[in-house]
């Protein structure tokens, strides 16, 4: 914590001046391969661009603390849950850990308004941080992860397939690989009716083999579309370390080899990771084309669910069944956890003097509290009707059982 | 002999052929080609066979699709374990190169190549995109490609080398709901024809046509129906390319009665091939389809395990028709 704090001191004595910032964007954009195949590229950028958030109102900074905190109980109130309720059926691919990424880039987006005019996220299938973020409802989203009728899907979704359209949340993919081609297209369809609206999508690491990745960001750079891939490299898929299907450190490394502006981020602190977004959303809104963010962090629990995990303590370190033959190393969730996407965050309020230590702690509690009320709410919601399940196949009408002969 | 667990059985098989052929490959992404049983040695065919061999790739199942029919082509024989959510992915090259290949070729392409597809779709809770039952439908519509669908883990490894032993390539489905499954599987090699299907039960008032997932409830649904006196012939397909249509006639020419059960969408299921063979063949049949309706599988276990057809719905649905 303490050499955070030095550092955000330092980069702000050090921020550059806006002409400054304005030239450097220019350049990178111009040699974006090269700034970008550097070691550590977006160290050297984040700096120039600290000033991004130092310019946002207390309100807005507090809010995204907030909203930090709502992913952060969500999902320990859920991992919690799984734990200790043996009523309930909800399930998630947690997102703890890994808050600030979600928090960052929505942050920097357009969340009200008309769905014509608001910005849209596509998620992965670690959907519940970005559908946060965004701005869905949260007592909903809980009540449509156990399978509840009054859910934001009606039931018909659940965890891996939530989705809001009407706060710009296109929803989650449960499928590695189609996400970000399908964002290019809504990115294609904005830039065609001359809007300025940016698509977002976040995808894993995972997505860094699939062929779908690479069609993204060809097209989006052929076409300059407004879009803004958020690869969460959180060093696994499912179970696999990312090194075993991508050659590069830094998957922005591929990026830029498409041509396309590209930063990596320490995705646990979210001012860097809003500043990042910031820059991209600008040049998107600007017709400047699309631009790639690698954040890098780490989930607290494992793949799916909660195994390994003890109720009331955050984050997995037991045995998990469905790893097989591989497991992450617990010194390495134990050093990311010392780089807590809330300390953090709560650390830089404090710093920049926006709110007291205490107060930025109470706030968890209330937080805390809101989360219970929306599980508590959702748990009691009434379950689906079965015949319901031949609805919403076609825009309109039920289609026929069949399961009777 | 000993009571061998659906994976454990497959991998047996895999195991086998890979130590006889030495230019055999094995490509996977996820899920690590691992097996345990009680009593027996694990098998890991990534530390057995060395990771020249045994690939684990990133999430790409095109590229797994593709690269085991490349292997193919050029002289090895080669599988793919492809996770279900990727299950369709690599079908372009399935239905548009392989299934067509050995035609375009006059015959001189060689492919002995099997795609082993997960099949999900029992378990209530996931469905939307982690429920894809319904590509048995889409696989066996394929010329060219042999489609295979085990419901037994003695029949799984059977087919396994039937299936690596083809030159022809083969579409493996793994209909996942069953890898609980145990039972007595020798522990030496041996095969299971890729083109005949298994009566399970012998009767004369009824014949049920079901395979893969669909299996265990038309097993149950026949204990039931027995119990209450119905003669009941139980059929599992087995393989759906080619399908064995002798096996179905005889046994309709007999009892009059089908009713086949799926798990896969109502339209075209396999047992709307099933029905549309045995009616070209045998008079005055009284026919009825059990199957998923035509929607997509929703989340709320209340929903789906009312669509999902189950041992009481084939009770129900045999005793309308006898």
């Amino acid at each position: 914590m303490k050499d955070i704090d030095r550092n955000l001191v330092r980069m702000s004595e050090e921020a550059p001046s806006s002409d400054s910032r304005r030239n450097f964007l220019k350049l990178a954009a111009f040699t974006g391969a090269a700034v970008s195949v550097a070691r550590r590229p977006a160290f050297a950028v984040q700096k120039e661009m600290t000033f991004f958030a130092k310019d946002l109102s207390d309100e807005k900074l507090i809010d995204m603390y907030r909203t930090i905190l709502k992913i952060r109980w969500h999902e320990r109130t859920q991992a919690d849950e799984m734990l200790t309720n043996t009523e309930y059926r909800g399930y998630n691919h947690f997102y703890a850990g890994q808050e600030a990424v979600a928090t960052g880039v929505c942050a920097a987006l357009r969340n009200d308004g008309p769905f014509e005019q608001i910005d849209l996220v596509y998620s992965s299938h670690r959907p519940s941080g970005h559908a946060i973020a965004k701005g869905v409802d949260i007592p909903t989203m809980v009540a449509e992860m156990d399978f509840r009728a009054t859910g934001m899907n009606g039931g018909y979704g659940a965890e891996m397939h939530i989705s809001d359209p009407s706060v710009g949340f296109i929803g989650a993919d449960g499928m590695i690989g189609p996400a970000p081609v399908i964002a290019s297209g809504s990115a294609f369809a904005m830039r065609a009716r001359g809007s300025d609206q940016v698509a977002v999508v976040f995808a894993g690491d995972g997505n860094y083999a699939a062929p779908h990745f690479h069609s993204t960001l060809n097209n989006a750079r052929l076409l300059d579309l407004p879009l803004i891939y958020v690869c969460e490299n959180n060093l696994y898929h499912q179970y696999a370390h990312y090194r075993l299907s991508c050659p590069h450190d830094d998957i922005a490394s591929a990026a830029a080899a498409y041509g396309i502006p590209a930063v990596t981020v320490d995705g646990q602190d979210v001012v860097q990771v809003y500043n990042a977004a910031k820059d991209a959303v600008d040049r998107a809104r600007a017709g400047e084309g699309p631009t790639f963010i690698e954040a890098k962090t780490y989930r607290y629990y494992n793949h799916w669910g909660a195994p390994g995990a003890e109720a009331g303590k955050l984050g997995a370190f037991g045995y998990d069944p469905l790893a097989i033959t591989s497991f992450r190393p617990e010194r390495e969730l134990r050093a990311w956890m010392q780089r807590d996407p809330v300390d953090i965050s709560r650390a830089i309020l404090v710093d920049w003097g926006v709110l007291e230590e205490q107060a930025a702690l109470d706030m968890e509690d209330e937080i805390k509290a809101e989360i219970r009320e929306a599980f508590d709410w959702a748990l009691a919601q009434p379950l689906c009707k079965p015949e319901d399940g031949l609805k919403h196949v076609f825009a309109e009408g039920a289609v026929a059982a069949r399961q009777f002969g | 002999m000993a009571q061998k667990s659906w994976m454990y059985a497959v991998l047996e098989a895999v195991q086998h052929e890979m130590q006889q052929d030495p230019a055999m490959t094995w490509i996977f992404e996820l899920t690590p080609p691992v097996a345990s049983n009680p009593g027996k040695p694990v098998i890991n065919l990534e530390t057995e066979f060395g990771r020249k061999r045994v690939v684990n790739t990133g999430i790409d199942e095109n590229w797994m699709a593709s690269a085991v029919l490349g292997a193919g082509l050029s002289g090895s024989k080669s599988a793919t374990y492809i996770p279900y959510q990727g299950a369709l992915i690599p079908f372009e090259v399935i239905q548009n190169v392989a299934g067509k290949l050995r035609l375009m070729t006059g015959g001189k392409a060689s492919m002995p190549v099997v795609w082993v597809i997960e099949m999900t779709g029992q378990t209530p809770g996931f469905a939307g995109q982690h429920s894809c039952y319904e590509e048995d439908s889409y696989y066996m519509h394929i010329p060219g490609v042999r489609t295979v669908i085990p419901s037994t883990p003695y029949d799984a490894k059977g087919l396994m080398h039937a299936a690596l032993r083809s030159p022809d390539p083969v579409v493996y489905l793994y209909p996942a709901g069953l890898r609980t499954l145990t039972e007595e599987v020798p522990d030496e090699p041996y095969e299971v024809p890729l083109n005949k299907a298994a009566v399970r039960m012998e009767g004369s008032d009824l014949t049920i046509v079901s395979s893969g997932g669909g299996m265990p409830g038309v097993l149950e649904a026949a204990e039931t129906l027995k119990a209450d006196g119905m003669g009941v012939e139980v059929i599992d397909l087995r393989t759906l390319k080619e399908m064995d249509t002798d096996t179905l006639v005889n046994s309709v020419g007999k009892t009059k009665r089908l009713l086949t059960v799926d798990q896969s969408y109502y339209t075209l299921c396999p047992g709307a091939e099933v029905i549309a063979r045995v009616v070209e063949n045998v008079d005055g049949v009284k026919v009825k389809r059990v199957a998923f309706p035509d929607a997509p599988p929703p989340a709320s276990p209340e929903m789906f395990l009312w669509m999902r057809p189950d041992a009481q719905n084939v009770v129900e649905a045999a005793r309308g028709l006898v």
